[in-house]
């Protein structure tokens, strides 16, 4: 009886401890404080920033009660999310040109956050996940290789699809990024059938399918994305160390193949290995992101008082090094922490889940999320070379922000379920105690 | 599924590690090569930066104004041209032609860039116009001063003084030297603005016996009471590494050897440790490190990895074949036999005081390696005194003070129809005067005659000067 009751209780409180307040109290007080800051900075003031300093808290405390008081979900990660998500806004704010981009940043985050709430009904909802396999790869295959057709080269890769033309353009996007989500449904639904080995084969041809139509259209960011979540999700499946490492080890080969093959492989690992060789053409935007990170220094330059418009794309591929200039040295280390927490939040989560479906898609989530920030925040500070990712829920951009705030909505749906087995473990503990048979 | 939990946790430490790693390699980095970073010629702030910001002032040790900013916000140099002179490269200049120099290896400091929170609210609420942080130097300018005053007229060289126990540099001279006023203009040689004591790689020739006596000492037991018989040449393969002026030194003991400088035992001794060997205690020293040292940018000093030959093997052990070091770097390892083993990081500058004149904190330089042990840093020291006292470095000798040194003279073409380069490397044995010093002298012959010569000057100086 006794240790049953303290069972009870130990579950009692691990359900509240995840109930914590004080990570969105500081979030609104980033969000109100830098917000001011660049209200002031301008004269006349910036009345976009000081509209946004009343908005951003109003809408955090909005979303959180929202998406709390339906589902039982995971605070911290939501937390952590829209934090990244202030972030991006401020930084966009203190850096862009024009007031257009942070607008736009704030439109895509309202879109992500749709897109998450959206996660979380489709994953409560989804029942028969194996029904879902065969159209989920159809669709991701055709929309993965339609700007192969339709696309245009963008920054030396074909992986953008325009509606639209010209000035006209209405939406551009990449598909890319939407196909990623997907890639990670249909390889957690075929891999949880733990009996199928058709079906695992299945997954990981699918997931080689998808590198290959990649490879054509150039995007080195996603292809390796694409390949490492297959392979890791492949080795939780199946724990079968053999194939995964001839996997991994055909993916080097693949790799040094490539860097044989084509010329805009070698030129990357060029740049990257000795940038100060050309500082003026092909290493300026490395070497000025590096410049940009050490002018930041410890503390930074200030909200506003740096100069990251002189690295090429400040705003989406470099937003990091642009963050190291504003904010310094030490915030972007703990920014650095934010993803590893959402990373091994996830993983808990992951950890905790109910069947393999809901684990393996959990952990894909993460997986990739934490996997792309290594990756693009890595290429920023020149310890591996640049690859065209963006950083999540940071880097401004409609498609990433809508993808990846889905994914988080995935992760939270899940997170919910897990609350809501939880709870009903607990009910059940308590209808036994009070009626012990 | 108990399985499957295994794998994830397996996998997520391995993501949790990856990000820990990234995270301590860009801390790294960025702590050890963020200054250099920002003080590019590429960094466009810096420009834009020297317009509405008054730079910081640049002192020496005992605080002579070396560089400051007028009231019209011009760039002065030291009052004193012999001062201005002698520091030149170590300074540097305006348009930073000297690209070592503290003016641009450290304008983020001097522009007030890496400025703490608290000088930058003191210049807000003070309404005190924007200016960049001071810097005091471990130099000391009248000794540098001096130094290039005593420098052989009409050579080229360079001459580190260093406190070993501290890795204070006291003195950092490069010749020839430039007016900082004349930056840029025709009057001045291209080879001027190069700070030879960082970026001059040479052939250290004997006075790399250092490296090899402590390979040996550390490897072998029994080496001191060694009986060498040097019949003025051997032959590796087809090659023969003979001594200087064909000497035949006949039988000696390893002292002699060292005293007397014969490269027939050197190579021998090379020979016999081996290449394996002779890299690693030459890369203990600091050979082949891609130095990164915070206050300043010293040049990577070379041992051959990928040694072809039993005749290079052999050469390299008398500093020859392609062996190069930096002056500096040469210092740094004298200074380290004299403090026992321990090898200090070099340190330029000795504070930095922002508005508020409160001094900012710095990392300590500390220990950069210990190469050798204590015993064997005693048996070398002993040789190199004893190379002073009666050997090739008696020119080196200070009265009432201990030097202990090692002369060397680099062969720069296989013809010797190039006079050689003059080396002298030593220090001072006294405690209350730890003192080491590297001087090259350019084609100087012997580097038992102008360098020792000008090493010993300089020691001198710095005993009288230096408190």
């Amino acid at each position: 009886m006794t240790t049953k009751r303290m069972d009870l209780s130990a579950m009692k409180k691990a359900v509240r401890r995840s109930d914590a307040k004080l990570p969105g109290t500081l979030i609104i007080l980033f969000q109100v404080s830098a917000m001011l800051l660049l209200t002031f900075r301008t004269n006349p003031i910036d009345q976009q920033a000081l509209l946004l300093a009343f908005a951003m808290p109003l809408t955090t405390i909005l979303i959180t009660k929202a998406f709390t008081s339906f589902w039982k979900i995971d605070r911290i990660v939501l937390h952590m999310v829209l934090f990244l998500c202030s972030v991006s806004v401020v930084t966009l704010t203190a850096i862009a040109r024009s007031s257009v981009t942070p607008m736009n940043q704030v439109i895509f985050i309202g879109a992500g956050v749709v897109a998450m709430a959206a996660g979380v009904i489709f994953i409560r909802a989804l029942r028969h996940w194996r029904r879902w396999t065969i159209p989920l790869m159809g669709l991701s295959l055709i929309l993965i290789a339609l700007p192969i057709f339709i696309g245009d080269w963008k920054y030396g890769a074909k992986n953008w699809i325009e509606i639209g033309s010209g000035d006209n353009t209405l939406l551009s996007l990449q598909p890319s990024e939407f196909v990623k989500v997907m890639l990670l449904i249909v390889l957690a639904s075929c891999l949880s059938a733990r009996q199928s080995k058709l079906q695992t084969m299945a997954a990981v041809v699918f997931g080689a399918a998808l590198c290959m139509i990649l490879l054509v259209e150039r995007d080195l960011g996603a292809l390796v994305l694409y390949f490492l979540a297959t392979m890791i999700l492949y080795f939780l499946a199946t724990s079968n160390v053999l194939i995964t490492a001839a996997g991994l080890g055909a993916g080097a080969a693949g790799a040094v193949g490539a860097y044989y093959l084509f010329d805009y492989v070698r030129q990357r690992v060029a740049i990257w290995q000795n940038p100060w060789i050309d500082p003026d053409d092909k290493g300026y935007q490395i070497i000025q992101a590096l410049i940009a990170i050490g002018s930041g220094g410890w503390s930074g330059m200030g909200l506003g008082l740096g100069h990251p418009r002189n690295i090429p794309l400040y705003h989406s591929d470099f937003i990091y090094a642009a963050i190291c200039e504003e904010f310094g040295f030490v915030f972007a280390l703990l920014l650095l922490a934010v993803y590893a927490i959402i990373v091994m939040k996830g993983i808990s989560i992951a950890m905790s889940a109910r069947n393999r479906f809901h684990a393996l898609l959990a952990f894909g989530v993460v997986t990739m999320l934490g996997l792309q920030t290594l990756l693009i925040v890595g290429g920023n500070i020149r310890l591996i070379p640049l690859t065209g990712v963006v950083l999540p829920f940071v880097a401004s951009g409609g498609s990433s922000m809508v993808s990846s705030m889905g994914a988080i909505g995935l992760l939270l749906g899940i997170s919910s379920i897990n609350a809501d087995a939880d709870a009903e473990d607990i009910l059940r503990a308590e209808w036994q105690e009070g009626n012990p048979v | 599924m108990k399985e499957l939990r295994r794998n994830m946790r397996m996998v997520g430490v391995l993501l949790l590690c990856l990000f820990l790693g990234m995270g301590g390699w860009f801390g790294w980095s960025a702590y050890t090569q963020g200054t250099r970073w920002m003080s590019s010629g590429n960094n466009t702030r810096l420009n834009s930066a020297r317009k509405d910001v008054t730079m910081g002032t640049i002192t020496d040790r005992s605080g002579l104004t070396l560089a400051y900013s007028d009231i019209n916000g011009e760039r002065c140099y030291a009052a004193d041209a012999d001062v201005r002179w002698a520091m030149a490269q170590t300074v540097g200049d305006t348009l930073s032609m000297s690209g070592t120099g503290v003016e641009t290896m450290h304008a983020g400091i001097l522009l007030g860039f890496s400025g703490s929170i608290i000088d930058r609210t003191w210049q807000w609420l003070s309404g005190e116009e924007t200016r960049g942080d001071d810097i005091r130097l471990t130099v000391d300018a009248e000794l540098s001063a001096y130094i290039a005053d005593q420098f052989p007229e009409g050579y080229n060289g360079a001459v580190a003084l260093v406190n070993y126990q501290t890795g204070e540099i006291l003195a950092m001279v490069s010749m020839p030297s430039y007016e900082p006023y004349k930056a840029g203009s025709r009057d001045v040689a291209e080879s001027a603005y190069l700070n030879r004591c960082l970026q001059g790689k040479y052939t250290p020739g004997s006075v790399f016996k250092i490296v090899t006596m402590a390979a040996a000492l550390e490897n072998k037991t029994g080496v001191t009471q060694r009986i060498y018989t040097c019949e003025g040449s051997r032959l590796y393969g087809d090659v023969a590494v003979t001594c200087a002026g064909d000497t035949e030194h006949g039988d000696l003991t390893m002292q002699e050897a060292f005293t007397k400088s014969c490269n027939v035992t050197f190579a021998a001794l090379s020979y016999e440790l081996g290449g394996t060997e002779m890299i690693r205690q030459s890369e203990a020293f600091g050979f082949n490190d891609n130095f990164t040292f915070p206050d300043l940018v010293l040049y990577e000093s070379s041992y051959p990895k990928d040694i072809g030959s039993i005749a290079e093997l052999a050469w390299s052990g008398v500093g020859q074949a392609r062996v190069l070091v930096t002056p500096l770097h040469m210092a740094m390892i004298a200074g380290c036999i004299g403090n026992g083993g321990v090898m200090m990081q070099p340190l330029l500058i000795d504070q930095v005081t922002g508005s508020t004149g409160i001094p900012r904190l710095r990392a300590s330089g500390g220990v950069y390696a210990k190469p050798v042990s204590e015993s064997t840093a005693r048996t070398i020291g002993q040789y190199m005194k004893a190379a002073v006292e009666d050997g090739t470095g008696s020119r080196a000798a200070i009265d009432g003070y201990t030097v202990c040194g090692k002369t060397g003279s680099a062969e720069i073409s296989n013809d010797k129809s190039v006079e050689t380069h003059a080396w002298f490397v030593g220090y001072l044995e006294e405690k209350e005067h730890p003192y080491a010093i590297a001087v090259v002298v350019e084609q100087g012959g012997s580097g038992g005659d102008k360098a020792a010569r000008l090493a010993g000057k300089a020691l001198k100086k710095a005993i009288e000067l230096v408190d």
